[in-house]
């Protein structure tokens, strides 16, 4: 019990854990208007949906460089590098990543998605989950200046619960909100980091 | 089961909405300058310089007994315009101030910021401190002709280091020396430091060529010897350090102090201005905030209410002067 | 000796029962302060700076110091068992810290942790004492050029971390680098990558970064693999450290202080690079090297010691120079001010009960730091055993609450959750985390230096290699990169001659 442990669930040889990962670089749309022809194109794609890194580290590459090219720079230049210097060079390089990486993924190379304690590869990826605790979150990021942090932190705390699968209706808005509460008396009271107290502030 | 779970939902919405206001005490009482819930925003992190002059300031108010509980909060970023760009957003808040000083001036220029200060409730200037042009002990420069001498010779070979980023107090006092000395701007070679800490070890290792600083940032390494004081950058000589001469008495025409003060929200209705007014006045008067700025190094320099506008408005045009000749 | 009688006087003062007390309570707060997400060190001795208000100056500074290291350990703890850094100097923590509390060693990490501050803290403050005036003369000679040669042998270290494949590493680091890109130009005012956003103007705060990337982006991976059903707790394991873990890390403990210390004496040192420093160092030593990434005890002690180094490191250009060079300090520095006390060459003269009485209680505070959290660790580390709805849930939680007390803009939220996304996707696709939150320490420095040194030189190259200090570095990086080809030669002119 006591040996470390970790590496004991990593994946198996072959878990191509996210069918549907078309949509599965997480940080925005990428390679999903993929034509939807033949099955066998689709599941090419499937197998090869890191390419849909590569694009991203392409967009990245040339939005990076466009920044540095169109920026104006009136002070005087000492020696040869100036403040495009740096995003030039940076920018190059996630292009020739970005096509380094495509060589690997079409040659067969696999990025290993990272296993861990509480990580279950064999299972297909929770698409629902995910989304669910990305929208709870942005949630209480709007909530929290309108309804105040004790009520957003609570939603929070109640809504990511519930989406990792918690169904105790009865008891988790009582843990949230009195975590919450508690948080925001010792940040806002005790601590003096101010917090908004919600929309009852100085109506009671 | 049934009854549990509408009960939780309902324990739990009282507990968050009422919660907040019940705890927060409402102990104190809106006479004279007693302002309650009144909070000061610190345009940038702890330990600047508008975060030790908003921290004196209430530490000194609540000791002198004219306000309870001033909230000192850091809202960082940009140079301060983050900051005012919150401040101004909160529109008819009498119960919010922010410190600020020449560098938020600066930086509202150089940032481009869509909010300037003449979108603010001006309140009180409160100090004010000159610069000091400084080099090491073992640098070729004893005087500050002999520096601006080599200095006209070739800008590009004498870098000049100050604390603030371009835009800033310290960037601005070598560009007026420039000026006067008839340098172009645009050939000082000027390098920007985080802040006076790093700079003075860039001036002592000899570095940079000359730094330019705030006075009471550097008096103890000048005491000691470390650092060699050419000149200040003020109208007059400074207390402490009466053996540097002025850059106007060494003939080159610059006028320079950097100062910070207070400015609140737009939108303030007359009491409300008044009120925070009058709680600065009545610091400005109090023992506490004397020996503070005894303490602390800073000179007197009180203006309020419109004046304080008027200087507000004052410097901004030279602030935008200045950095029109740099094309920034 | 006249250091050391006036560090007995210094004893002598920190030593009184009521002083004593004050560096316990200090050490405490400090702790629990430190604790708390968003709040660092900086950050927890400015809130607690009023406390201080009513008490004489030796006994603020005594109670100082406690809060400061108690500050330090309370960030590293978090940084281990949640995976949310509340400072820069803990985000190596996290690395190594993390996998151990998962697989039920977090006690052993959180006592590797509080020991590596002890053993830290006490070689530092000794350097303090016996090398300030000397340390403080050199650490003003370090320029640029030397800085930028120091960030060059980092990024050479960078490629130790990248992970199996290559190419992967690279993209991470790369994305680092990008993400350090944006805010205003350090040395122009230009706007990087802002989008003309006055909130991206600072840059985005290595804090968020990491606590996005390791936090955020390992709950949401999580999520999308939650082992359902018999996801058991996680074990807590025995609570002390074993012989075992004990002859593993020693000496990671005693190498730490000597890489952190002179990087918390120079200028623009601070702690993120030791800690990195220290880290790789340790990797490449490690006969367990399998271990690595997945808990390995060493990741832990040394970059701990390190940081807990640095921070004295601080303190000799704090006292001799007057000269704050992390965020800390310009807080105490200012503390001293309220005081009318004004660090610098003449404090030693001027104070010297006051000074002297700081450094013994430093080396105080230190003890009942160990003696106040190395009990306390197990039942720290049993907060993980909570049930995984709560703990995920606790951890997003905390996690927006220190990214929004930090400033109280909802933006940085925003943000967090981006930087978190992208950590589930290059959790997904096999990207190391590690090189991208380098990428964002380093890159930042690396460039300013870089082009402060050839402004110094007014454009000139050579600017870069004109101190000894960087040739010496230049020297050694070119060692270590000719090293494994040397190496090659070497065995393939043994083989030759065996044959």
């Amino acid at each position: 019990m006591t040996t470390p442990t970790g590496s004991s669930s990593a994946p198996d040889p072959a878990p191509d854990s996210a069918p549907d990962s078309t949509e599965g670089s997480g940080a925005g749309p990428t390679a999903d208007s993929a034509p939807a022809s033949p099955g066998g194109r689709r599941s090419w794609l499937r197998e090869h949906s890191e390419l849909g890194v590569c694009v991203l580290l392409l967009v990245l590459g040339v939005l990076v460089l466009t920044d540095a090219l169109t920026m104006d720079v009136d002070i005087t230049q000492r020696g040869p590098v100036g403040p495009k210097t740096v995003p030039v060079v940076v920018g190059i390089g996630l292009l020739v990543v970005a096509a380094l990486l495509a060589v690997d993924v079409l040659r067969g190379g696999r990025g290993e998605a990272e296993g861990g304690e509480d990580v279950d590869l064999s299972e297909p990826a929770d698409w629902r989950t995910v989304l669910l605790l990305s929208g709870i979150f942005l949630g209480a990021a709007v909530l929290i200046e309108p309804a105040g942090f004790p009520v957003a932190g609570a939603l929070l705390f109640w809504g990511a619960a519930f989406a990792l699968g918690s169904r105790r209706v009865d008891r988790d808005p009582l843990i949230a909100a009195v975590l919450s509460l508690f948080t925001y008396v010792l940040f806002d009271k005790l601590l003096g980091v101010p917090l908004p107290g919600g929309p009852l502030m100085g109506v009671l | 089961m049934r009854l549990r779970t509408p009960l939780a939902l309902l324990g739990a919405a009282v507990l968050v909405l009422a919660g907040p206001p019940l705890l927060s005490s409402g102990d104190d009482s809106d006479s004279g300058t007693q302002i309650p819930g009144l909070r000061f925003m610190v345009p940038n992190t702890p330990g600047g310089g508008y975060d030790i002059t908003a921290r004196t300031a209430a530490k000194n108010a609540e000791d002198a007994g004219l306000t309870h509980n001033i909230e000192v909060f850091n809202l960082p970023g940009a140079g301060g315009t983050v900051g005012l760009s919150r401040l101004v957003s909160e529109h008819g808040n009498g119960k919010l101030a922010m410190s600020m000083g020449l560098g938020v001036v600066g930086a509202v220029r150089s940032n481009h910021a869509p909010k300037t200060l003449a979108d603010t409730t001006p309140i009180a200037r409160l100090t004010e401190e000159q610069d000091v042009v400084v080099v090491a002990k073992d640098s070729p420069y004893k005087t500050i002709d002999e520096l601006i001498g080599a200095w006209k010779k070739d800008p590009g070979k004498i870098p000049v280091g100050g604390g603030s980023s371009p835009g800033g107090p310290d960037h601005l006092a070598p560009m007026l020396m420039a000026q006067a000395a008839g340098i172009a701007p645009k050939s000082v070679n000027y390098i920007p430091f985080d802040g006076g800490g790093e700079l003075l070890a860039s001036i002592l290792g000899n570095k940079v060529g000359f730094g330019v600083s705030g006075v009471g940032e550097y008096l103890d390494q000048i005491k000691a010897g470390e650092l060699r004081v050419l000149a200040v950058t003020g109208p007059e000589r400074v207390d402490d350090l009466q053996e540097a001469p002025t850059l106007k008495e060494s003939g080159y025409d610059v006028n320079f102090t950097n100062w910070r003060g207070i400015v609140a929200p737009p939108g303030l209705s007359e009491a409300q201005r008044n009120k925070l007014t009058r709680l600065f006045e009545e610091l400005h008067d109090s023992s506490e905030w004397k020996k503070s700025m005894d303490q602390n190094g800073w000179d007197d320099a009180f203006l309020t209410g419109e004046k304080f506008g008027d200087f507000l408005d004052a410097q901004d045009e030279r602030v935008v002067s200045v950095l029109k000749e740099l094309g920034l | 000796m006249n250091a050391l009688n006036s560090l007995m006087d210094g004893f002598g003062t920190a030593l009184t029962p009521v002083n004593l007390l004050w560096a316990a309570l200090g050490v405490l707060l400090g702790t629990a302060i430190g604790v708390l997400p968003g709040i660092g060190p900086a950050m927890a001795v400015a809130l607690l700076l009023p406390v201080t208000y009513g008490l004489d100056p030796v006994a603020a500074f005594i109670m100082f110091a406690g809060i400061y290291y108690g500050a330090m350990f309370g960030g590293s703890t978090t940084s281990i068992l949640l995976n949310t850094p509340g400072e820069s100097a803990a985000v190596v923590a996290a690395m190594e810290g993390n996998p151990m509390a998962k697989a039920g060693r977090g006690a052993q990490a959180l006592a590797a942790a509080a020991i590596g501050h002890f053993a830290g803290g006490m070689i530092g403050t000794t350097l303090l004492v016996a090398l300030a005036p000397t340390v403080a003369d050199l650490a003003v000679d370090i320029g640029a050029p030397d800085y930028f040669a120091i960030m060059v042998l980092a990024f050479i270290a960078v490629t130790s971390v990248l992970g199996s494949s290559r190419v992967r590493g690279l993209a991470s680091l790369l994305i680092g680098l990008t993400i350090g890109l944006v805010g205003l130009d350090q040395m122009t005012g230009q706007q990087r990558l802002t989008f003309g956003s006055l909130q991206l103007a600072d840059g985005v705060d290595v804090v968020i970064v990491a606590v996005g990337l390791f936090a955020i982006g390992e709950a949401l991976w999580v999520a999308a693999h939650l082992r359902r059903g018999g996801a058991e707790p996680i074990p807590v394991g025995r609570p002390w450290l074993g012989r075992a873990d004990v002859k593993r890390t020693w000496k990671s403990w005693l190498r730490g202080p000597f890489i952190g210390f002179p990087f918390g004496a120079i200028p623009a040192g601070g702690a993120e690079i030791p800690t990195f420093l220290s880290y790789v160092t340790e990797k490449r030593l490690s006969k367990h090297k399998d271990e690595w990434g997945k808990g390995a005890i060493e990741g832990v002690a040394g970059p701990e010691s390190a940081a807990s180094a640095s921070a004295a490191g601080t303190l000799v250009s704090m006292l001799t120079l007057g000269l704050p060079t992390t965020a800390v300090a310009a807080v105490m520095l200012a503390a001293f001010q309220q005081y009318g006390i004004q660090p610098g060459p003449l404090l030693f003269e001027r104070e010297p009960e006051l000074v002297w009485g700081l450094i013994a209680s430093l080396f105080v505070g230190m003890v009942l730091l160990l003696a106040l959290n190395l009990p306390l660790a197990p039942v720290w580390a049993k907060l993980l055993r909570i049930p995984r709805p709560y703990l995920y849930a606790g951890i997003m939680f905390f996690a927006a609450v220190g990214a929004y007390a930090v400033g109280g803009e909802v933006v940085d939220l925003v943000i967090l959750l981006v930087i978190g996304l992208i950590g589930f996707g290059m959790r997904r696709y096999g990207l190391p985390i590690l090189p991208a939150v380098i990428g964002v320490i380093l890159g930042p420095n690396a460039e300013q230096q870089l082009r402060r040194a050839l402004q110094i030189s007014d454009g000139s190259v050579s600017g870069l290699v004109d101190t000894p200090f960087s040739v010496t570095v230049y020297a050694v990086i070119a060692l270590l990169l000719a090293w494994p080809l040397l190496k090659r030669l070497v065995v393939r002119g043994r083989s030759r001659t065996d044959a």
